[in-house]
């Protein structure tokens, strides 16, 4: 009988990317807007259409695999604070001998998140919510690393603007912080499979994880909105330099596997419009599990809620809000 | 062919981005300019993203003791929906708050603050 680690197809660009094509949201609280984050997902419930994602990487793997992925979301709030979003991924491994060796293309495990917002305060700019994502088992293709049981990972989201920072750092008040942490845990603890030939069974373990990440993010708009107008042009105004972070640890279930954590550390920029933003990120991996090369990552998020905010943009049940109260 | 599908998308997102739809009304620019030095104003007025409503879309100027500094209510601008503004009485030198809350015409309501001050 043999133990191993049943991983996807190109296992470290697997881990990596794996929370890419759940990155989306963006919420308001207070003075503070936050944007979609592309690589994690921020507490944001929103009516919202990420497509496309773009991401290239190269994996860690000897030799290394170049794969290209091809995402979206759709987010669907059933009410105020409770939103289910559906997310697809395609994926092409590029071959590592050249355009002339077959590579391999197909669908990842179609993924469905529940998230819940429970907190918001706007006066501190503080947001936090709660969501299950299950990752369907059987609904991609082997081929590319999809892997053949489900996974559910309940995770914790938050955000927090810094607007509420004394007048002495008053420069610093655009900052925001955002971030998740959940933990994965597949539907089987392994794969057992008899070879009728060696007599053997092989047994795969499916290894449980630690998913974290952070956003950083200094925003132009709120620069402008609530601390100062230094009346730099309208395109500068929209930016919000970013960087992002991460990463998957492995927690349990792993015993005789090399796993470690992998993750990436992403600066990039979001630029804001009324009723779309776009977002361009590098992707520096943080080690060579996590990948060889710099990556790129891209986004174009819609705001449903805005664009159509009387019909498919606004909750199932319920207005999108109570009327303003005046002072 | 696909040049000319991602042209168009892109001719679509530029078309909705200048204003087909009515959403969250965010705060664009104010005068007195938000955090900036400028003598005492007559009037305050907010430039908001989307258009706003007049009832229940209110700006409350406060100085730095608190004290209600506006001198009448705050009206939406008959020929800019997006335009919010409200006349204060003369400011002394000092820091002022200015507090907002708006209802965009699809009953999304946004509230924020910031400060301006007044020199001598």
């Amino acid at each position: 009988m043999s133990i191993h680690f049943a991983g996807p197809a190109v296992p470290a660009l697997g881990l990596v990317l794996a929370s890419f094509a759940g990155a989306a949201a963006h919420e308001i609280a207070g003075n503070r807007f936050f944007p979609a984050t592309l690589a994690i997902d921020d507490p944001g419930v929103n009516d919202e259409l990420a497509v496309p994602t773009l991401s290239m990487t190269k994996s860690g793997d000897e030799p290394p695999v170049k794969e290209l992925d091809f995402s979206g979301e759709y987010s669907k709030r059933i009410t105020e604070a409770f939103a289910i979003s559906v997310g697809p991924t395609w994926t092409h491994l590029f071959a590592p001998g050249g355009p002339t060796a077959a590579g391999a293309s197909g669908f990842q495990n179609l993924e469905t998140t529940f998230k819940y917002r429970f907190y918001k305060d706007p006066v501190h700019e503080l947001i936090m919510s709660v969501g299950l994502s299950v990752e369907w088992g059987r609904s991609g293709a082997s081929g590319v690393g999809a892997d053949t049981f489900t996974t559910y990972t309940p995770t914790f989201f938050f955000g927090k603007g810094f607007g509420d920072l004394p007048d002495t750092i008053w420069w610093a008040r655009p900052i925001a912080l955002t971030g998740t942490v959940g933990y994965s845990v597949p539907g089987s603890a392994q794969t057992a499979t008899f070879d009728p030939d060696t007599g053997n069974t092989d047994i795969e373990l499916h290894p449980q994880f630690l998913n974290w990440g952070l956003s950083l993010q200094y925003s132009l708009p709120y620069l402008k909105s609530a601390v100062y107008d230094f009346g730099l042009p309208d395109f500068v105004n929209r930016l919000v330099p970013i960087v992002e972070a991460s990463f998957q640890t492995p927690a349990a279930n792993f015993a005789g596997t090399q796993l470690r954590t992998t993750g990436t550390v992403n600066p990039g920029v979001i630029w804001v419009g009324n009723y779309f933003q776009v977002g361009l990120e590098a992707l520096f991996p943080i080690n060579r599990d996590s990948g060889r090369n710099v990556g790129v990552l891209a986004q174009l998020h819609i705001y449903l809620d805005d664009l159509f905010p009387t019909t498919i943009g606004k909750p199932i049940f319920g207005g999108p809000v109570a009327p303003a109260r005046p002072f | 062919m696909r040049y000319i599908t991602i042209s168009a998308l892109l001719l679509l997102l530029l078309r909705l981005d200048i204003g087909v739809a009515d959403a969250h009304a965010l705060l664009d620019h104010a005068d007195p300019r938000v955090g900036n030095t400028v003598k005492s104003p007559n009037v305050v007025s907010l430039w908001f993203t989307q258009n706003v409503e007049s009832t229940f879309s209110t700006i409350v100027v406060l100085d730095s003791n608190g004290a209600r500094m506006n001198a009448g209510n705050a009206v939406v601008d008959k020929s800019d929906r997006k335009l919010l503004r409200v006349p204060v009485k003369v400011l002394p030198a000092g820091t002022y708050t200015v507090k907002w809350r708006v209802l965009s015409a699809d009953t999304h309501t946004t509230e924020g603050n910031f400060t301006f001050q007044v020199a001598q």
